[in-house]
């Protein structure tokens, strides 16, 4: 088993100013991408930019609700709720690896890609699979991602059986090169 | 592969039937289970589906389950239970629970929305199903659409590759539920007939519904344990097709490099494959894109291929391992399951198996999801 390192940690956290997304994304791409797609997006650019690494072996992502948001919508439109419209967009970003597969797309990335949907653990297991993969030497780098994102009825529902749910956009790249790493992984 | 991966029990339930004996059954026969909307509470009529033939009671009473489980576990319950008593196991006291699936709760989300329970995400689908079994020392979930329980199958795998684990329980479940027949509707890729995978008229998927759980360990394990072998993995493979968030590439890249990594990792050429159970959803995309991919990966030596979605319908985060049950069947029984409702050459598509007696060693099994999350599964005879 090979050793695993940390090369790049990136994380905006649910205080911090937006970025600029004009810089990244287009007007129609950013109409179109709702805020924890931006956030996914511009966090894995951060930590592979960091770790000076442009296309990753892997892309791995945890997430709690996915883009919770698009499937709040649609769920209003299939309940007929508010006269919202059934809209194929809200149902195809409503998966909970519309993350991962975007942040592909856009790196053109067609290595290994999944993701973990885990009541909190979600990022733990996205990030002992690179560390497996990348220990057995099945890859040697790995992009992987912590996303979450809150509407008012899911914090509200959650709140009220005890759960207080967090926002998350966090990046780290995770490599099997000791060169410039920021510390070893294990697990 | 090393260490060898050896499958010591298979469970599965679908449209076809709970169990392997009648799944097996209906496969031999040919008969499908796809028909009008008779369980799942929609408004949404007009598309076939590939509904379990029992209610949530039914199912709840007949296998003791917990009250107010979502039909996504509820149907894990039934394939786990089959997979741990083939296996020789009480419980999953020591064994580790891989899950895959999407639509999780969202079977019950819909009946209590505008609100939302904590027992309802994905996570809690797959707890729900450890939870009926005394509780697993560890238990994730894959989410990567329809291709949710391979990649259960792979990241289970690595846990015994790594040393991690020496045995685990890995699949998926994913019940019907109005949010999705809706969704699938709203990207206009539902036949109103049943589905015609690789036939030129084909329209469009039939959805369904089931789960499915295969006991992998290493051999180490199994003798100790003295199991018996049903079938080994021999190789997988994930990539992506990193095209467009729903549709595939028109030349299948993700589905080629995930059965070219499979094959890889087995250290086999495409000549020692007997039969690929295709993903072959029915949609115009899908079907030719995979037979592109199937093209490049074979060329002149394409072995029978079928898509078992006629029979089930498309099964999404289940469909993994219930096929991957269905290509264990097969090679186990010697037989090719044959490709149901086609009828027209189509010369963008392969031709499909009509099925029948093989002989078999090793077997090719596709999932592929929305996102082009890709991933083939290879079974060999134990």
């Amino acid at each position: 088993m090979r050793k695993v390192y940390l090369h790049s940690r990136y994380e905006l956290l649910p205080g911090d100013p937006e970025p600029d997304w004009r810089s990244v994304f287009s007007v129609m791409e950013a109409r179109r991408m709702g805020r924890l797609l931006k956030r996914a997006v511009w966090t894995s650019s951060e930590a592979l930019r960091q770790a000076g690494i442009d296309v990753p072996d892997a892309v791995i992502i945890g997430t709690d609700f996915g883009c919770i948001d698009n499937s709040e919508h649609f769920l209003k439109a299939v309940k007929g709720m508010d006269d919202a419209p059934l809209k194929p967009t809200h149902f195809m970003q409503s998966t909970h690896n519309t993350i991962a597969s975007l942040i592909a797309i856009r790196l053109g990335c067609h290595g290994y890609n999944a993701t973990y949907s885990h009541r909190g653990r979600s990022y733990e297991s996205a990030l002992e699979d690179a560390w497996m993969q990348i220990a057995l030497g099945d890859i040697d780098t790995a992009l992987v991602g912590w996303f979450d994102e809150l509407t008012p009825l899911l914090a509200d529902s959650l709140a009220a059986q005890g759960i207080d749910p967090k926002e998350h956009a966090l990046a780290v790249v995770l490599s099997s090169n000791p060169e410039g790493a920021r510390e070893e992984i294990s697990f | 592969m090393d260490p060898v991966l050896h499958i010591t029990g298979a469970g599965v339930v679908s449209a076809i039937g709970c169990g392997q004996e009648e799944t097996l059954d209906a496969l031999r026969k040919g008969l499908a289970g796809i028909a009008p909307v008779q369980y799942l509470q929609t408004e949404e009529r007009r598309f076939p589906v590939g509904e379990v033939k029992a209610t949530n009671e039914e199912l709840a009473a007949r296998f003791g389950a917990a009250e107010g489980l979502s039909r996504t576990s509820l149907l894990g319950i039934v394939a786990l239970q089959e997979a741990l008593q083939q296996a020789g196991l009480k419980d999953i006291a020591g064994v580790p629970l891989i899950g895959g699936t999407t639509v999780g709760g969202m079977d019950l989300t819909e009946r209590i929305f505008p609100a939302y329970s904590r027992l309802h995400d994905c996570g809690a689908s797959t707890d729900a199903i450890a939870d009926h079994f005394g509780g697993a020392p560890f238990a994730t979930t894959l989410s990567t659409a329809c291709s949710s329980a391979a990649n259960a199958i792979i990241f289970g795998a690595n846990l015994i590759r790594s040393g991690r684990a020496d045995i685990v329980a890995v699949g998926g479940s994913e019940c019907l539920s109005d949010f999705h027949l809706h969704g699938f509707g709203s990207l206009m890729i539902l036949d109103e007939a049943p589905c015609r995978p690789f036939d030129a008229t084909r329209a469009g998927l039939n959805l369904g519904e089931g789960a499915a759980f295969l006991v992998l360990e290493s051999e180490a394990s199994m003798k100790r344990r003295g199991a018996q072998s049903l079938g080994v993995l021999s190789g997988f493979g994930n990539a992506c097709d990193a095209f467009h968030q729903t549709a595939s590439s028109e030349n299948g890249e993700g589905a080629f490099l995930a059965m070219q990594k499979a094959l890889a990792m087995a250290g086999l050429r495409p000549q020692d494959i007997g039969y690929v159970n295709a993903h072959g959803t029915g949609t115009p995309n899908n079907d030719a894109s995979e037979s592109a991919a199937l093209r490049r990966v074979f060329g002149d030596s394409l072995p029978p291929v079928s898509s078992t979605k006629a029979f089930t319908g498309h099964t999404t985060s289940a469909s993994g391992s219930i096929e991957a049950v269905f290509c264990l069947l097969a090679l186990r029984e010697g037989f090719i399951p044959p490709q149901l409702n086609w009828q027209e050459v189509d010369p963008a598509c392969i031709l499909p198996s009509a099925g029948g007696e093989a002989h078999l060693e090793h077997v090719l099994c596709n999932a592929f999801g929305f996102g082009g999350n890709d991933s083939s599964i290879l079974l060999s005879h134990a």
